[in-house]
């Protein structure tokens, strides 16, 4: 196990002030925070932040950090002394269990035995939930899927101490699910206190995105490419699915690029189901032949039609 | 647990939890929520707290709101406005993405 070194993680001196440390940490919480930072995995960092700064703010903690790790550098192969936290009474730092679960072996290692549970917010003995997102295909909402979860889960050993374990999960997802929902696993968060009812275990859905479709909700928006004729004649194209059946839709006749098609409950399955939205996207044919070239040259001649009539009146306005 | 055994999950709607369950999502107090819903600082629809139920969207603004005021001592108003930009920055970044040509 790599010896961390919480003070470097947090860039203060070893002999720094209580003071100096919340500092600190409050100027990197701002620089990683995940939903503004531009900072590359600014995620693991802020994890890492957290860390140092749970064990750094906690006096019991820092003071049993500091005593262990003389003398080891950031990196170097570490293994605490059996027994070496004896006299220490830890009292938990504003971390819960399941936050405390994402934090290093190193952590779980030291610390372990009383994870956050100190923090405990009165649930009455029930553990408590874990977070954990899932990432899906759009075509996976219309079949529903299977994936396989590995979780840090806390376990206690025959020592009483607790460490942390990966474990895995297969998790059946349901049909019909968008991004942002949230699909709920009973009882598989932490275990619970006692005769306490374990938490649940709550993923996050999120898609990955997809070449041709985007979804909204359950509403699905798709790039329709149709022919000039069709879109000026009108004409019922083939529409293929995310889940690989095919509709027929009518284009109306007169349709522009960026119109916009609404197919009714025919976006992701659900009560309600939503919508399928096509953006019709009006793509020329090159005029790469001396047939194709005459095409257009007879259209320009024969049509009265200029695609800048509206700018020149609203230009001499 | 067999790692072969599969878990059916359940798909919760948009306004799924009670407030005891937000609580215990959030790893908040129910308390720690009533105060801000009294606050005005989180909204919460129903006539009673009984019959109170929040969205997958309340519990992220929960846990934004939580997460500001431990790592920066903020009151809870300013975790609240803090929250408040952030959901705006989300408005916005959706709106960028439907820009985006399909």
């Amino acid at each position: 196990m790599e010896f961390k070194d919480y003070y470097q993680t947090l860039g203060v001196s070893r002999e720094a002030t209580a003071e100096e440390i919340k500092k600190a940490y409050r100027k990197l919480a701002r620089k990683y925070h995940p939903d503004v930072s531009k900072e590359p995995d600014a995620e693991r960092r802020m994890k890492e932040v957290n860390e140092a700064y749970a064990v750094l703010s906690d006096p019991e903690k820092r003071a049993a950090y500091d005593q262990l790790g003389r003398g080891y550098r950031p990196g170097e192969e570490f293994r605490p002394p059996p027994d070496w936290d004896a006299g220490f009474e830890f009292s938990g730092a504003g971390f819960s269990d399941a936050e405390a679960a994402e934090f290093s072996d190193f952590f779980a290692e030291l610390f372990g035995r009383m994870g956050g549970r100190g923090a405990r917010r009165g649930s009455r003995g029930r553990g408590e939930d874990h977070h954990a997102k899932v990432l899906l295909d759009i075509e996976d909402a219309y079949r529903g899927a299977t994936r396989q979860i590995q979780l840090r889960v806390p376990a206690v050993d025959a020592r009483g101490r607790v460490t942390v374990t990966t474990r895995t999960l297969n998790v059946r997802i349901p049909k019909g699910v968008h991004a942002g929902q949230i699909i709920r696993l009973a009882g598989q968060g932490s275990p619970g206190l006692g005769e306490g009812p374990p938490g649940d275990l709550l993923l996050e859905v999120q898609f990955q995105p997809h070449p041709h479709f985007r979804a909204e909700g359950r509403d699905l928006h798709l790039a329709l490419a149709v022919a000039p004729w069709e879109a000026a004649l009108g004409a019922v194209v083939p529409v293929a699915l995310p889940d690989g059946r095919s509709l027929k839709v009518r284009i109306p006749p007169g349709a522009q690029s960026g119109r916009q098609l609404r197919v009714r409950e025919h976006g992701i399955p659900g009560s309600p189901p939503g919508d399928l939205l096509l953006t019709v996207q009006v793509v020329l044919p090159p005029a790469d032949t001396p047939k194709a070239k005459a095409i257009y040259e007879n259209m320009a001649r024969e049509l009265a039609f200029d695609p800048r009539a509206e700018q020149k009146t609203e230009d001499h306005a | 647990m067999r790692d072969e055994e599969v878990i059916a999950g359940s798909l919760l709607e948009d306004a799924c939890f009670t407030l005891e369950e937000l609580a215990r999502a959030a790893a908040v107090s129910p308390e720690w929520l009533l105060a801000r819903i009294e606050e005005g600082l989180l909204a919460a629809g129903g006539a009673s707290a009984t019959q109170w139920r929040f969205s997958a969207v309340a519990l992220r603004r929960v846990q934004r709101m939580h997460a500001i005021e431990r790592a920066f001592d903020a009151a809870p108003e300013l975790a609240a406005l803090v929250a408040d930009l952030l959901e705006e920055i989300d408005t916005l970044r959706a709106r960028v993405e439907r820009a985006r040509p399909l």
